[in-house]
Parts: structure tokens; C-alpha cells; sequence
């Protein structure tokens, strides 16, 4: 299957949170107890039971406030912090090429939870789970686009083929002109849920600027993973060879009646 | 029991002994079970990766209690150097490497046993610190978290070797070993070879149970 990928181009978003609401409405994630930070922005962050947030972020300009939308959910990494510390296999790489998660499999041991450079997938002590967006496997599985994106009213959000999808981006950030950016494409390996922002990145709140896969993980997982098996290898093989051409260290031969 | 074999440990050294070396062991069968996905099958005997981690997180609180018995009990005897001997003793690798003509006399517990010792109880420490964070981690620092899984991860690169040689030095490595964890009790042949300087000490001292004998009061050899 080719690789699929979501846009979300804030130039052309108006800030109406109906992918918040188609997103609950087709994972059928309940509302939960919320409070006011004196903002539009609600919940504050993303939760178990909301997979995608829409960021409202008020930014004085001199002669009034300037709005700063974005849409937060799962950016889908090629290269996935999370797929590479969660030890059931619960979140693996789909066939397009996001992040699918299995509930099913998933034991709560919340590594990914530190591990997601984007602090995307979040903890229900009800389920004893993570949950995060899994981008509608069931529904582009069967041939249908995100629900997010079918709400979507101003084309904001698009679903489609990578390169395809990179080429509206990388077009529509020039047309926009001025700071606009494409975002996601350049880093851990390229992302599945990619922005065209309007303004610099390091303007958003909670959007890191370089997102990586942390060092710590990459140490455990790719360098003292496989060292530690390699090293027990060795003092397995080390211990053989030592029987074999040194000897074992026994008690002297003697006339002691009590020797062995 | 044979006459003549003496006492290298007591019952309540070879409980802790115990306790730590199982829990050791399930922990690290419960921990690859976690941590290669080749080997989650580890986890279909209790019923899923869940209970898997269940077992790995209360075999955990065992293994604290036992490291810490094992510490108050042996930090004295293993975990001390002493000097020159233990240097010298090191220099000849014990005699286990190479031919050594003779090997540097040393106590109850050779430099490599203390070595051994100091490198489980200090990475033992650093699993149940490290391992307590991991399993309780929501609301701490997100970069304090993130260096527990890699410590976790360096404490199994340093204790899963080390116990294949614990477990060779234990047992064929070193013939007569095993039983001083078993029975308790070992031949003087193989006191003799391995800690000579503890068995002059014990005689001198008095202190030395030989089975079968009487106690003899320590003024025997004054």
C-alpha cells in the first residue's frame, strides 16, 4: 500500500474544532471534566479521550491579537520513538505508513509515553492503557478518508498520498509566503501528519522545533540492547573456552582424606 | 555430612543468597520477555505481557528486600578491599587466567568475588531505584524518567553477563564451590586452594566448624 499522509495548513484553518469533534465522534471518545484557562483551547491538552486538539494561541501584534491555530494530534514518525521503546508490539508502523496502536496489546507500562519526542500518547488509569490517534486505521483501511479531515470545512485538513500530499504542502507554504514553513518532513524520518504554518515554528506553543528521537532511547534501544546480548554471549563462549583450555580451578590432589 | 568438612556459610546467608540469586533470575527472564519482542512468547506460561509485568514489578520489590539483606550481611567481607594482598592477588588474575606458580593468599571472599559483589549490590541498587521511577512515573521530570529506561537498560548489560560468570565460577569453574551454597559445608582441600588465608585465620582464631569435631575454645591455640 502506498504511503498516506495528512496535511493540516494553517493559513486555511478558521479555528472551528469540528475535526476535535468528528475525531471523538467516530473513536467515540467521551467528553471528560475540563477547565477554563482562559483561552478557546479545550481540553488544555490532549487526553485519553481526545486524539486531536486544536490549538488556540493568542499572540498580541502591536495594534491587536493575532490568532496562532494548530491542530495537534499524532504526527505519525517514520522513525517512532514509541514503536521502538513499546515491548508488546501494541504500537507498530501500519501498512500506510503511520503509527497504528493495539489497544489490545497494550500493558500500560507507559514508556511511550516519555519516549514520543511530540509527549503525544496518554495514559487512562481507567483502562490502564495509552490511547493516542491511530489516523482512522478503520477507516483508511477501508478506503475512507480520516474523520478529521471529512469534517474538515475549509480544506485545512488533507488526506492523501505522501509525495502528493508533500507537493500541495511545500506549494501552498511558498504561496503563503513569508515565514510559512512546511512542518514534519524534515525530521525523525519524516512525518505522516505533516503542517504548512504561516508563521515561524518557534512562535507556537509546545511545538518543538526539532523534534528527535531522544538520545536515552536511542542508547537503550540500538547500543545497549544488542550489547547486552552480545556481551553474555561472550562470557557464555569466554567460560566454555576457559573449561576447555585452561581448566576449572580445583582443589589440589593431595593426601587429605576429606578432598574430592 | 562427612567428618572433616567446615562451614563456609550460615542458613540465614544461603536464604539471602537464594532469594536474591531467583528473583535475580526471574527478573531477568521477565525483563527480555519485555524486551525483545522475539521473546514476548516468555509471557504465554502467566497469561499475556501484562501479567508478565505484573511478575517482573513485585519480584522487583523482593529483589530490594534481598539486595538489602545481602548488602548488611556481606558489604563487611565482599565489600572491602584489602591491601596488598587483593592488589597482588588481581595482578595474577587468581590464578584462573594463566599459570601461577602461587597465587597471592587471600580471605573468605577473593577480589574478584568483592568486585562481584560491589557490581551487584551497586547495580542492583540502581535497578530498584531505576525500576520503581519506571514503574510510577506520571507527574516526574520527563528527562529524569527518560535516563531510568537507559539506566535500566546499563544495569542489565553489566548484571546479565556477570551472572553467567557468577554461574560458571559457582559451579564447574571452580569444583567444590557449590556446595558452601547448598550445605553450607565445604572439604579443606578446596578451602585450602581457594580462601588458604581465611582457614589459617579461622584456626587461629578458634572460629573454624569442622564437622565432627568439637568446638575447641579459642585459648587452644594461645
Amino acid at each position: 500500500m502506498a504511503e498516506y499522509v495528512k496535511l493540516y495548513d494553517g493559513s486555511k484553518c478558521t479555528g472551528c474544532r469540528g475535526c476535535q469533534l468528528a475525531c471523538k465522534q467516530w473513536n467515540q471518545l467521551p467528553a471528560r471534566q475540563t477547565r477554563n484557562t482562559g483561552t478557546y483551547q479545550n481540553p488544555p491538552a490532549l487526553q485519553p479521550t481526545t486524539w486531536t486538539l486544536m490549538h488556540f494561541q493568542e499572540v498580541s501584534n502591536g495594534n491587536g491579537v493575532k490568532w496562532f491555530f494548530r491542530n495537534e494530534a499524532c504526527m505519525h514518525c517514520t522513525d517512532a520513538a514509541c514503536v521502538k521503546v513499546c515491548p508488546s508490539g501494541a504500537l507498530h508502523y501500519t501498512a500506510f505508513g503511520t503509527v497504528g496502536l493495539d489497544r489490545e496489546k497494550c500493558i500500560g507500562c507507559k514508556e511511550c509515553i516519555f519516549a514520543c519526542p511530540f509527549e503525544v500518547p496518554k495514559y487512562d488509569p481507567a483502562t490502564d492503557k495509552v490511547a493516542k490517534c491511530d489516523m482512522c486505521q478503520s477507516r483508511v483501511e477501508n478506503s475512507m478518508i480520516p474523520a478529521c479531515v471529512k469534517a474538515c470545512p475549509t480544506g485545512a485538513l488533507l488526506f492523501g498520498e505522501k509525495e502528493k500530499i508533500l507537493a500541495v504542502a511545500a506549494a501552498r507554504a511558498k504561496e503563503v509566503g513569508g515565514d510559512a514553513t512546511v512542518y514534519g518532513d524534515k525530521f525523525v524520518g519524516g512525518t505522516h501528519f505533516v503542517y504548512v504554518l504561516p508563521e515561524k515554528v518557534s512562535l507556537y506553543a509546545k511545538l518543538p522545533e526539532k523534534p528527535r528521537v531522544p538520545l536515552t532511547v536511542i542508547a537503550w534501544k540500538d547500543w545497549l540492547k544488542p550489547l547486552s546480548l552480545l556481551a553474555a554471549g561472550g562470557v557464555l563462549l569466554g567460560s566454555f573456552l576457559h573449561y576447555i583450555i585452561h581448566g576449572p580451578k580445583s582443589p589440589d590432589e593431595s593426601g587429605d582424606s576429606s578432598a574430592q | 555430612m562427612k567428618k572433616g568438612m567446615i562451614k563456609a556459610t550460615d542458613a540465614f546467608e544461603r536464604i539471602v543468597h537464594w532469594s536474591l540469586a531467583i528473583s535475580c533470575i526471574l527478573l531477568m527472564i521477565t525483563g527480555l520477555g519485555m524486551m525483545f519482542h522475539s521473546l514476548n512468547f516468555l509471557a504465554v506460561p502467566v497469561g499475556g505481557l501484562k501479567n508478565l509485568k505484573l511478575i517482573h514489578n513485585f519480584t522487583g520489590l523482593f529483589f530490594a528486600v534481598s539486595l538489602f539483606f545481602s548488602i548488611l550481611m556481606w558489604w563487611r567481607e565482599a565489600g572491602v578491599f584489602s591491601f596488598p594482598e587483593d592488589i597482588e592477588w588481581i595482578k595474577t588474575a587468581g590464578g584462573y587466567l594463566w599459570h601461577v606458580d602461587h597465587v597471592p593468599e587471600v580471605g573468605k571472599y577473593n577480589p574478584g568475588q568483592k568486585m562481584f559483589f560491589i557490581t551487584v549490590a551497586l547495580f542492583g541498587a540502581v535497578m530498584v531505584v531505576s525500576g520503581l521511577i519506571m514503574w510510577f512515573p506520571l507527574s516526574l521530570n520527563m528527562n529524569l524518567v527518560r535516563f531510568m529506561y537507559f539506566l535500566h537498560a546499563l544495569g542489565f548489560l553489566v548484571i546479565f553477563p556477570f551472572f553467567f560468570v557468577h554461574l560458571y565460577l559457582g559451579t564447574i569453574g571452580s569444583p567444590g564451590s557449590l556446595p558452601a551454597m547448598v550445605t553450607g559445608w565445604v572439604t579443606r582441600a578446596w578451602v585450602k586452594k581457594q580462601h588458604p588465608k581465611w582457614l589459617h585465620e579461622m584456626e587461629e582464631s578458634g572460629k573454624l566448624v569442622v564437622y565432627g569435631e568439637e568446638k575447641k575454645p579459642s585459648s587452644h591455640h594461645a
